[in-house]
């Protein structure tokens, strides 16, 4: 945990112009440390989830800056956003966002195809992630074959593929049941202690948030305080 | 992403709603169908032109004839307003109202650089034809012997020497046989009256028998150049006149190079001078403008198909929204978006313009088959459609031309797409 993967410097989101101008953030100043585990928390409308895109480098700040592994990203263009996306980034989200129309493992190999890995070496790394998440034998099945928890299990092996140091996720449980969702935790969990990857869970869950080493208590926009330790 | 793995990605999505990429496609077909069969109907008929403009005299000749025919007969060339008039040029002979040309003429144009030869234009009226076995057949027109490199053979060749005369197919008949290489060799009495009415004959050696063209040439026995010139001095003899011509044909060394030159000259003289492919010209002119005119019809086909395109991929863009999104969250950058929809929409022209053409030459082949084999089979050597492979691949690099700039808008639309937005689009 020495140094942070992740910086925010006065981080302001505005959207809409003159009257129906809405302030998302209102300053973000933070740090997300290396290998750490970090639940940003609040209410729909907080601001939780533009904070987490803007972490993401799925969107611009409006003012304010975010600096990733010692980098000023505001420098970057579009396609060096598009490549550290690829390359440092795995997300979850809550709605799956799998293909219907592909196998699994096409599903979970989709990065390293945008990655522009070769076919046999993009099937052979998507063949051991989703042996390591138990899904092996589902491999060549159509995503909308899948249970809830399955679904969410191969969104996790397609965030995992790329060997992300930052995986983002949305709500991850949002749409599973509460014994599908503890095993889906489990899984994200052990991924963060045993392989060192940054979590950042988004979420108003708050027995997944208790989970994490840091909570980010989100407010209209603001950081209302912040809260170490896991409490669960 | 890989140029290959986009390609099969968009290979992939064209057949994810195979009803409505199969109608897209319908569209396209037609207007490449259109586009295929015009232009080898147009290539095909223009190719026969081609062969009967051989029919109309050798490429190297020019075709000569007085000036002042053409001012009146509003034909190409033709100055508009009538010419002054002139009681010389008014006391010049002519046939049937035409200004002919004389020995003295000849000699004009033959002085003409870059003339090597110049025949007169003669023609003979026979009056009978008498087989073998006797019996005379009344004999109207020959083929001028100019015209011979234009012949299509059933059997011989053309007439050179003496005493040698085509006849055509039709006519075997009153050689009582069907094989034309049964009459090569047979004499035939040839009967005329000179300019005072009394009976001629020569006899000539069938060296040839010839199918008629659409243009006609082949339909009539046509003498060699030196039989034709004797029966007309037959049909001549018996009154002292100055030989009459109502044209020349001029050999010119070089036609291609010296053509304007020689033309110019001719002119000046007094003279109008055609080429073969000045004559033949006004016709493939019509062809062309036809031709033209259905592909005019063709391409608005395949305007209305790439709005089909357009419509279809935005429809598409619009279905896949979230998809677009998630890969451009996972890193698939604005442009390699853009390439895979406007691949999408090369791949349905390419789909489009592959069905359509096949079918266009399959339909075109098979119709000029039936048509020149049955209802058309006594028209020698019609094409009336030609498969060129260069015309057939610029029609398939058009259309999937088209439908790429047809994908440009929908896969621009793609390309701009937050990828926020678009994961939130229900």
């Amino acid at each position: 945990m020495a140094s942070p993967v992740l910086e925010t410097h006065g981080l302001v989101k505005t959207y809409g112009h003159g009257e129906s101008e809405f302030q998302a953030l209102k300053g973000i100043t933070t740090k997300i440390w290396n290998a750490e585990s970090v639940a940003v928390v609040g209410k729909s409308g907080s601001g939780k989830s533009t904070l987490m895109h803007l972490l993401a480098l799925l969107d611009a700040p409006t003012q304010g800056s975010i600096v990733l592994s010692g980098q000023m990203t505001s420098q970057l263009g579009a396609r060096e956003f598009s490549q550290l996306r690829n390359e440092t980034f795995g997300f979850v989200f809550q709605q799956f966002f799998l293909n219907p129309q592909q196998t699994v493992l096409e599903n979970v190999t989709l990065p390293l195809k945008i990655a522009g890995v070769s076919k046999t070496e993009r099937n052979q790394r998507g063949m051991e992630t989703l042996e390591q998440l138990d899904m092996a034998e589902k491999a060549k099945n159509k995503a909308t074959t899948l249970s809830g928890g399955q679904k969410q299990r191969a969104c996790i092996a397609r965030a995992l593929i790329n060997e992300p140091t930052v995986i983002f996720a949305d709500e991850p449980t949002g749409n599973l049941d509460t014994a599908t969702g503890e095993i889906v935790e489990d899984i994200l969990f052990d991924l963060h202690t045993l392989r060192m990857i940054t979590l950042i869970v988004v979420t108003h869950d708050e027995d997944l948030a208790a989970k994490c080493q840091r909570r980010l208590i989100m407010q209209d926009g603001q950081i209302l305080r912040e809260e170490h330790g896991v409490t669960a | 992403m890989r140029t290959l793995d986009l390609v099969g990605t968009a290979v992939s999505n064209t057949s994810r709603s195979k009803l409505r990429t199969a109608l897209t496609v319908m569209a396209i077909v037609i207007g490449a169908f259109t586009l295929t069969v015009t232009a080898g109907i147009g290539s095909g008929v223009n190719k026969y032109i081609d062969t009967m403009m051989a029919s109309f005299g050798d490429e190297d000749q020019l075709y000569i004839l007085d000036e002042t025919n053409m001012d009146q007969a509003g034909a190409p060339g033709s100055a508009g307003a009538p010419p002054e008039y002139d009681p010389e040029t008014a006391g010049a002979s002519s046939e049937f109202g035409f200004i002919t040309l004389d020995a003295a003429d000849i000699d004009v144009i033959q002085d003409i650089d870059g003339v090597e030869s110049v025949n007169p234009m003669v023609s003979v009226n026979g009056e009978y034809l008498e087989t073998p076995d006797g019996t005379a057949y009344a004999l109207d027109q020959f083929d001028a012997p100019q015209n011979a490199s234009g012949l299509e053979f059933a059997a011989g060749g053309a007439p050179q020497g003496n005493d040698e005369i085509t006849v055509p197919t039709a006519w075997l008949e009153i050689f009582d046989t069907e094989d034309p290489h049964a009459v090569i060799g047979q004499e035939i009495e040839i009967g005329l009256s000179n300019a005072i009415g009394e009976p001629q004959s020569a006899t000539a050696e069938i060296v040839g028998v010839t199918e008629e063209a659409i243009s006609g040439l082949g339909g009539n026995p046509m003498p060699s150049i030196a039989l034709n010139d004797a029966l007309y001095q037959l049909q001549t003899s018996g009154m002292d006149i100055d030989d009459q011509y109502m044209a020349v044909t001029a050999v010119v060394t070089d036609l291609e190079g010296n053509e304007d030159a020689v033309k110019a000259d001719l002119e000046d003289q007094g003279y109008l001078a055609m080429t073969v492919e000045d004559q033949i010209g006004a016709i493939q002119g019509i062809i062309n403008m036809v031709t033209y005119i259905l592909i005019g019809f063709a391409l608005i086909a395949l305007l209305a198909a790439s709005f089909g395109i357009v419509n279809t991929l935005l429809m598409s863009v619009q279905e896949r929204t979230r998809e677009i999104g998630l890969m451009k969250a996972l890193g698939m950058s604005g442009g390699r978006v853009f390439a895979l929809f406007s691949l999408e929409a090369a791949i349905i022209g390419l789909l489009g313009s592959g069905i359509g053409i096949g079918l266009g030459v399959i339909t075109g082949v098979a119709g000029n088959q039936f048509l020149t084999s049955g209802p058309l089979s006594d028209v020698a050597g019609l094409t009336l459609f030609e498969v060129e492979p260069a015309a057939l691949g610029l029609i398939g690099l058009l259309i999937v031309a088209i439908a790429f700039v047809s994908g440009t808008l929908p896969a621009s639309r793609a390309a701009r797409k937050d990828p926020i937005t678009a994961l939130r689009h229900e």
